[in-house]
């Protein structure tokens, strides 16, 4: 870490400065995996504070493990992977008004991380499977409408960070397990395209006793530029977030990051990327043009989780598990001032977080 | 004898209900826009047809086209997908194949058309797809013939009995649920009554006739004169106590006095309660003679055949096995919830005891509990997990084997730990391969450690050196959505609780279907409709030698509060007769009034049983088992836990229980440790 950023955030330690607190309100759901909650979160420009605690699942004394979310396009719903069942895990959905459960389907294993295309009105979920077998998992595609699985497509093990291009048209994701990245057609269900994510060393994993190569990147979420033809891969096991030319389909960029790379969003501006770092207890800042880390700032427990960034591309709300009977919290980070701005006790475990809405209290305009 | 009528099938056709094509979305703007503020032309979704009706089999084209205002076909692509796909699917070119019978929708719809500019605000506003629906109905095969059977013995006069109806449909499929109308050609010699019971009334010859969907199959049925001109019935004792099982036997003979057989006797019985104050006289009488009542009194069981009635009395005792659950000492855990227990004797000759802790900081305590009015907590362990769900210690005393579930690293799997100076216990080794998804239970055999995987299965794991576990083997079911809660191993059989998959006995070494821990093999089976088989504990009966598997439900019906407030769960103990491996009999319950099971454990001829809110109950299952013990008094004792202090105050939630020298220890998930000792009274048999 440069003196640069370690200054960066270490300033996150001391008092905040005066910041200009803009007259928003922005709502995030967030779970808290091993305590089979969700909340909702919301933040008033300065300060942060649980809005509400739904409780999720169906098996009472086993810990489900609510682990995705996603708010459907008009933000009417928001949905809910719980990776374990009996033994599948379940997608739920809710309103979002008063977070009420109004439908369930039963997906793979360890149903994951998930969005709603614009293009078809249908929910891609990959199925994680992290149980063992390192065989090809699938991504099951929903109508959210009905609730009803209408196709699985297999793609590889272990895939993670299920993210739709801004058209609508493609889904992205990753095989933690083989280094893989694929592209599915939203409207074939088919595979179209897969790629290698090397480290960019050039060397090759020696081949285990299963004959396959070792997963060395262990790619862990994919993001989409929203509007250049981009996409910012995480690659946990190798400490970078590439950037993938999706007309080339090759990697073009790679950025060097702390130790543990695991989610990554565009801003909305498009200007830069934010990335959890879940091995160092920070979260990176980027410039996209100059391909440069503007900070560096630690989160409030140590296992960073998940990311996402408001519609004005303000702020930034980072997720933090914690470890065994700590409390996960909830990170708003200022994308202006590069600091802290607030921090909220959740459950244990806190990791999955989507976006709500965010209402400008000085015209009741809503954003999401 | 029999004749069977049939139809053709109707494979392959498809009939499109509207032969027209049909406008079926509302219209929409076409794409693309080039400038905002000038009005699209409109688009039409069309698909033909918009209804199917379909045989199971049978194929069928959807064909979809985007039209504009003027019905000019735009060039633009649609999509298929099936809302049922495991009963019909469609595929990218719209082709539809009909799986199974019911009702479905597909689905054709257009991608968003237009591009909207891409910002995250436009990228949430919903583009003008266009969205059609097919309704599919797919009708069953046709039946193709029914068969009717008489019973083996026969039909006699003066008796009832049951024809074997069976119906299979084009397919070959035998169709249980299809509703077959049975009538008689003589009404007089015999009927059929609305539950499709054959009554004959007097010898003669009818025809059964049986029929649905068009077909008609008869059997022509002789109705014997009845033989019986005489019944004697005898009891195995004429006194005994509730919950005991007499067995009545019926003897049959004919004008002559010979002994009869074959023919059906109808069993059944009267009850003059000692308690008339309103109080019921509930029994139980089986076709083969076995006999259970539930309150003291006269029973008096009666037989007819025919005409020939026979009827014979027994006197039924009070079980009087009461007894109390006397407090003797606690381990107090209020920080959290505490999970299962274990007790055992350590290598220097004291007793131990292990508690896990529930969705808390990954902590396993120990204790010293061998003086149990003063139990004392000498070590935690802390692991990275926010469940130690279970906990077990190996035979020798010196291993100790927990389970990890929400682990900050996800891999979960179990934390080995020596416990030979459970004083200075100590983690020497972890395994997590393949046990990433959370291990919920294990159990310790020697040296190996039986780990349940995700849910979904138990894997095997040699624990020799603990420092260096191997897995060595795995069982797991191949039904659709398997899923397994917990395993226990008894003389080389491991007896797995699997939810809807039921009680499965595996042979992991003790050879009778030469199975082993690197081998499982599975030896029986036993699944009961509610699907929550939680637990499961093997029980040889000394006295009778039946064998018994007892199964144990966990539900909440009215949720976890896991904290503020208790809870109210329900299920109860299944007693599974598995005597006979191949044929398992569900023969009894235990169930408490509005609590619920858990955990339980069998030694000698009691069962410790964990009914959460119900407390700890002791319950007396010596001899032969059958129907409700609770309402035949077998219940010896209870103990309901409670602490002001408690993680939930004042709330039951009795987790596990385990007999140990003389004491009962167990496990609240609210308030930690307990020991109770049973005191017995009555004749405390």
């Amino acid at each position: 870490m440069s003196a640069a950023l370690l200054l960066a955030g270490l300033a996150t330690l001391g008092a905040a400065p005066e910041r200009d607190y803009p007259e928003r309100d922005y709502y995030v759901y967030v779970t808290a995996e091993s305590a089979d909650e969700v909340y909702l979160v919301h933040f008033d420009g300065q300060r942060a504070a649980v809005a509400q605690r739904i409780d999720v699942g169906y098996l009472p004394t086993e810990i489900e493990g609510p682990h995705g979310l996603t708010v459907d396009p008009d933000g009417s719903h928001w949905y809910l992977t719980m990776a374990h069942g009996k033994p599948f895990g379940i997608l739920y959905k809710y309103t979002t008004g008063d977070n009420e459960l109004v439908g369930q389907v039963e997906l793979g294993l360890f149903p994951a991380t998930m969005q709603i295309s614009t293009a078809t009105g249908l929910l891609y979920c990959v199925n994680f499977d992290l149980h063992g077998d390192m065989a090809p998992s699938t991504v099951s595609i929903v109508d959210p409408e009905e609730m009803v699985e209408v196709a699985r497509t297999e793609t590889g093990p272990m895939p993670h960070g299920s993210r739709i291009s801004p058209d609508g048209l493609r889904h992205y994701s990753c095989a933690m397990m083989t280094d893989e990245l694929f592209e599915i057609d939203a409207a074939s269900f088919e595979v179209t395209r897969s790629m290698h994510l090397d480290d960019g060393t050039g060397g090759v994993a020696p081949r285990g006793p299963d004959g396959h190569h070792a997963a060395v990147t262990k790619p862990t979420w994919v993001y989409p530029h929203p509007t250049r033809p981009f996409v910012y891969v995480c690659l946990n096991g190798a400490a970078q977030v590439v950037e993938v030319d999706l007309d080339q389909w090759r990697i073009t960029r790679r950025f060097p990051t702390a130790k543990g790379p695991y989610n990554v969003e565009v801003t909305p501006d498009g200007k830069r990327i934010v990335v959890s770092y879940k091995g160092a207890a920070s979260v990176g800042i980027w410039d996209l043009e100059k391909g440069q880390e503007l900070a560096r700032i630690p989160t409030t427990r140590r296992v960073t989780h998940g990311v996402v960034i408001s519609p004005d591309s303000r702020f930034a709300f980072v997720s933090n598990e914690g470890i065994g009977g700590e409390k996960g919290t909830l990170d708003v980070i200022d994308l202006g001032s590069l600091e802290r701005a607030a921090t909220v006790d959740l459950g244990l475990q806190a990791g999955g977080i989507i976006f709500w809405k965010v209402e400008d209290r000085s015209n009741g305009r809503i954003d999401r | 004898m029999q004749r069977t009528g049939g139809r053709p099938s109707r494979r392959s056709v498809w009939i499109p209900i509207l032969s027209s094509i049909a406008t079926l979305a509302v219209a929409a703007p076409a794409a693309p826009a080039q400038d905002p503020e000038e009005a699209p032309p409109e688009r039409k979704l069309e698909v033909e047809p918009t209804q199917l009706e379909l045989q199971v089999g049978d194929k069928a084209k959807l064909v979809a086209r985007v039209v504009d205002g003027e019905g000019q076909v735009l060039e633009e692509e649609v999509f298929f997908f099936s809302r049922g796909r495991r009963s019909v699917t469609v595929d990218k070119e719209g082709n539809v194949e009909a799986l199974a019978p019911g009702s479905f929708t597909i689905v054709v719809r257009t991608r968003r058309a237009r591009r909207s500019d891409n910002d995250q605000q436009s990228r949430a506003l919903l583009g003008e797809r266009l969205t059609a629906t097919v309704s599919v109905t797919i009708l069953p095969p046709p039946l193709e013939r029914i068969e009717l059977a008489e019973p083996v013995e026969g039909v006699f006069a003066g008796t009832s009995s049951t024809l074997i109806v069976s119906a299979f449909d084009v397919n070959g499929g035998a169709r249980p649920e299809a509703a077959v109308k049975l009538t008689s050609s003589d009404p007089r010699v015999a009927s059929f009554d609305p539950f499709g019971q054959l009554l004959a009334h007097a010898p003669g010859t009818i025809t059964a006739v049986a029929e649905a969907q068009g077909l008609r199959t008869e059997l022509a049925l002789n109705v014997l004169p009845n033989p019986v001109a005489s019944l004697a019935l005898a009891a195995d004792a004429d006194t005994a106590r509730t919950g005991d099982v007499l067995h009545f036997e019926v003897t049959a003979s004919d004008a002559a006095g010979a002994t009869v057989t074959g023919v059906p006797v109808l069993l059944t019985f009267l009850a003059r309660p000692d308690d008339d104050l309103g109080a019921p006289a509930s029994g139980q009488i089986e076709p083969d003679g076995r006999f259970v009542a539930e309150t003291p009194g006269i029973y008096t069981v009666v037989a007819t055949c025919g005409a020939a009635t026979a009827r014979t009395s027994v006197r039924i005792e009070p079980r009087n096995v009461g007894g109390k659950l006397e407090l003797v000492g606690r381990g107090e855990v209020f920080d959290t919830h505490t999970s299962d227990l274990w007790v055992w004797e350590g290598v220097d000759g004291r007793d131990y005891a292990v508690t896990g802790t529930w969705s808390a900081n990954g902590d396993a305590h120990f204790w010293d509990v061998t003086d149990p009015t003063k139990i004392e907590r000498i070590k935690t362990i802390t692991v990275d997990a926010r469940t130690v769900n279970d906990v077990k210690v190996s035979q020798n005393g010196r291993t100790c084997v927990i389970s990890r579930e929400g682990a900050s690293n996800r891999k979960n799997g179990i934390v080995i730990i020596d416990v030979t100076n459970p004083r200075e216990a100590a983690i020497v080794g972890t395994f997590d391969e393949n046990l990433t998804g959370g291990v919920h239970n294990v159990f310790v055999d020697q040296d190996k450690v039986y780990a349940l995987s995700a849910g979904r299965r138990y894997d095997v794991i040699d624990i020799a050196d603990p420092t260096q576990p191997v897995a060595i083997g795995k069982f797991e079911l191949d039904t659709p959505g398997h899923s397994i809660h917990d395993v226990w191993v008894e003389d080389g059989l491991a007896f797995s609780s699997n939810w809807g998959d039921g009680v499965q006995i595996v042979d992991v070494g003790n050879g009778i279907r030469e199975g082993s821990p690197a081998n499982p093999a599975q030896v029986a089976s036993y699944a009961y409709p509610s699907g929550r088989n939680h637990a499961a504990f093997p029980y040889t009966n000394e006295e009778t030698g039946r064998f018994y598997v007892v199964a144990g439900d966990e539900a909440f019906p009215y949720g976890l509060h896991v904290k503020d407030k208790p809870t109210y769960p329900r299920g109860w103990l299944h007693f599974i007769d598995f005597t006979d491996l191949d044929e398992p009999q569900e023969v009894a319950r235990y169930e408490v009034p509005e609590a619920g099971s858990h955990n339980l454990w069998i030694e000698g001829d009691l069962c410790y049983a964990a009914f959460y809110n119900g407390g700890v109950r002791v319950v007396d299952i010596s001899g032969e088992l059958l129907g409700d013990l609770y309402r035949q008094g077998r219940e010896i004792a209870w103990f309901i836990p409670s602490d002001a202090e408690g993680y939930i105050p004042n709330a039951s939630m009795v987790w596990g229980p385990q007999p140990y020298k003389g004491n009962i220890f167990f496990s609240d998930w609210n308030t930690g440790l307990w020991c109770v000792k049973l005191v017995r009274k009555g004749d405390g048999r």
